[in-house]
């Protein structure tokens, strides 16, 4: 099986790409980026082929692709590969439009590929437990949820991350679509209504979209939940931030912080304490399901209609945000 | 007048149960003195006379003759009766939070003390807790640049009294919105501005049938800072608080559980028994309570103001009114800061 990069935007693509090459069976065919620069260092960087344009990628038959782009540019490299009968494992958020997303999800359809949405976090061990937790019935009815996927601002390596055009918005774009489907997992239902709130006061002087944010989500049978996506963690953090959830049910509560499996280091040379993180590699859990999925000729755990829907919530987040009400649920 | 006489500054306490005790003893390390208890069954004004010293009145009027200040620690809905016979009698006040049930009640009993020229003081005691105070300092000083997105937690279990649970009694209590939250909206009103929007969903109004209350509120100020405040008498019995406040410059964090100074690991479960209302415990040369009152007493002697003003207080009760508004209804409700209407008087 033969599986390529389109783009490394994205800085998940280069723990996306030491995946791929570890998985027995799997070649990795290349990588392709509209950045030639960036794109030729990787590839030279992983010891694998440079693409110079994406249809030349795509015109070697890969199995599948990695689509790692600015998430504006999720849609074209979607289409393109749907069009050569590729398989697509997208980074997160899937788009930036419910138009995009809907035109991504009726390609692959029309096309018969695949269309993954990459949610690493749902392949966290700790996250799976709780949801194996949650089914078997230990916290009963859930009722609510206090959540949070707070970071830093990533736009100092990756500037494309603050250009609205390119990038959708900002924390809110950015942070919402993880937990988001992780609510809609664990509870097996639909957010009906969002309300949510979103300023820009962190890097106010460097940034041009929200850098803060908090949601407040009410699902089908009136559990809520709230999530705080703020890129509130500063520079100088030990972490680049974190996935948090408290759930409150009818048995108790159940806390779960995703990213906790760490051991903390003092270095002299370092400058400031580090997490070392030794959980288990979700990334590389996530592209195996990818695979899985094509040699199985199935549909992935988590598919497009995933990535859909949670993008969905982050843009009726920046509505409600304009509005000052909450805004309800499927947009139109 | 008032604020004279303060070596012999005598003191009622209406409403003998557990915050009535809290002042009492707190009272008792001022060089004021604690002359009686009021409370609608006497026996437990008794209970206190006899443990505390002082005597039991068997009326309001009677007590308030013999003070030259009260602490009002009874059920929230009788604050109000209680603080404006205060105010008529000329005595000042220390009333428990939240500081009434209803907006215009507050802002009568407001209104009346000032016109008695008599001080109150709202019991919004997490102001003197020294974990929050120490924030409010860090953030005065700088050292986090302006607040941007900030987050209160304040978990228990369900209050459970063993006669008249009247926290349990929405109309009387409010719910954990009224009666929890208010610390938060207080200290996060007090950080980062005036509130003007506000948010909230309520298991009161989405699950009834869960028959205890959890509450997510958010909170936008004037300046563009946002809060997040979760409440909650969901949890199993222990008492978790917890806050962060994310600046232009920088981040604080505060957990109490990982905090805490003293574990204690037991090889056998002690007889623990739970609390009626949890409280926090944290080991300080100082309860909280007693800084609360001490500074209540001082701005008495001295005349000064108290940390937490009339509109402090008026101010947090309209926040979680509103809050408790938005979860009824659904809707965010906008609010005009009362601090707004005094400045602009």
């Amino acid at each position: 099986m033969k599986i390529g990069i389109l783009s490394f935007a994205h800085m998940h693509a280069e723990s996306y790409v030491r995946c791929v090459a570890a998985l027995p069976g799997v070649e990795l065919l290349g990588i392709a980026d509209d950045d030639a620069a960036r794109g030729a260092e990787f590839a030279r960087r992983h010891g694998t082929r440079f693409y110079p344009s994406y249809a030349a990628l795509l015109a070697d038959k890969p199995d599948g692709v990695m689509i790692c782009a600015e998430n504006a540019r999720h849609r074209p490299l979607t289409e393109l590969a749907a069009a050569a009968g590729v398989h697509v494992l997208c980074e997160k958020p899937l788009a930036t439009t419910i138009a995009d997303g809907q035109a991504m999800l009726d390609a692959c359809r029309q096309a018969g590929v695949i269309l993954m949405t990459a949610f690493p976090v749902r392949f966290n061990a700790p996250i799976r437990e709780v949801k194996t937790l949650l089914d078997k019935g230990g916290l009963g009815q859930v009722y609510a949820a206090n959540t949070t996927n707070q970071g830093t601002m990533p736009g100092r390596s990756r500037p494309w991350f603050v250009d609205k055009a390119l990038a959708g918005g900002g924390a809110m774009m950015d942070h919402t679509v993880h937990v988001a489907d992780l609510l809609r997992w664990f509870l097996g239902q639909e957010v009906v209504e969002v309300y949510a709130q979103g300023n820009r006061i962190i890097h106010a002087d460097t940034v041009a979209v929200d850098t803060g944010g908090l949601l407040l989500m009410t699902f089908a049978d009136g559990t809520f939940a709230s999530l705080d996506c703020s890129w509130s963690r500063p520079l100088v953090s030990q972490t680049w931030g974190g996935v948090t959830l408290d759930l409150i049910g009818e048995r108790g509560v159940i806390k779960v912080d995703a990213f906790r499996q760490n051991i903390v280091a003092h270095g002299e040379h370092a400058g400031k304490a580090q997490n070392l993180f030794w959980g288990s590699d979700s990334d590389a859990a996530m592209v195996a399901e990818f695979v899985a999925a094509i040699r199985e000729g199935r549909q992935p755990s988590v598919t497009g209609y995933d990535g859909y829907k949670a993008m969905e919530i982050a843009l009726a987040g920046y509505r409600s945000a304009e509005t000052g009400q909450p805004v309800r649920l499927p947009l139109g | 007048m008032p604020g004279t006489l303060t070596d012999s500054l005598k003191v009622g306490i209406v409403g003998a149960g557990g915050m009535g005790r809290v002042h009492t003893t707190a009272w008792q390390t001022t060089s004021a003195t604690v002359v009686g208890y009021r409370d609608i069954r006497p026996e437990r004004a008794e209970r206190y006379a006899a443990q505390y010293g002082g005597r039991a009145y068997d009326s309001l009027t009677a007590l308030l003759a013999d003070v030259d200040a009260i602490s009002c620690t009874t059920p929230t809905d009788v604050h109000y009766e209680i603080v404006m016979a205060a105010a008529r009698a000329g005595k000042h006040v220390v009333c428990e939070k939240p500081l009434a049930r209803t907006l215009a009640q507050g802002r009568e009993m407001v209104a009346a003390c000032r016109a008695a020229g008599v001080k109150l003081l709202v019991g919004q005691v997490v102001r003197f807790f020294p974990e929050y105070d120490r924030a409010k300092r860090a953030v005065e000083a700088g050292m986090i640049g302006r607040p941007a997105v900030l987050r209160f937690s304040r978990c228990v279990s369900q209050p459970r009294l063993n006669e008249n649970n009247w926290f349990v009694d929405f109309a009387r209590s409010g719910g954990p919105i009224l009666d929890l939250m208010v610390h938060d909206f207080d200290f996060a009103r007090w950080v980062a501005g005036e509130v003007t929007r506000v948010y909230a969903r309520s298991l009161r109004y989405t699950h009834p049938a869960a028959g205890v209350d959890h509450a997510l509120v958010i909170l936008t100020h004037a300046g563009g800072a946002l809060t997040h405040v979760e409440g909650s008498w969901a949890y199993p019995p222990t008492f978790a608080t917890a806050f962060e406040i994310a600046g232009s410059e920088g981040l604080l964090t505060f957990d109490a559980e990982t905090s805490a100074p003293i574990k204690f690991l037991r090889h056998k479960p002690a007889d623990q028994t739970i609390p009626e209302v949890p409280l926090p415990s944290n080991p300080l040369r100082e309860s909280q309570y007693v800084t609360e009152i001490k500074a209540f007493y001082q701005a008495i002697a001295a005349d000064a103001p108290v940390r937490v003003s009339d509109t402090d207080g008026l101010a947090a009760l309209q926040i979680a009114l509103a809050a408790i508004e938005s979860a009824q209804t659904g809707r965010a409700v906008e609010i005009a800061p009362v601090a707004n209407e005094e400045a602009t008087r």
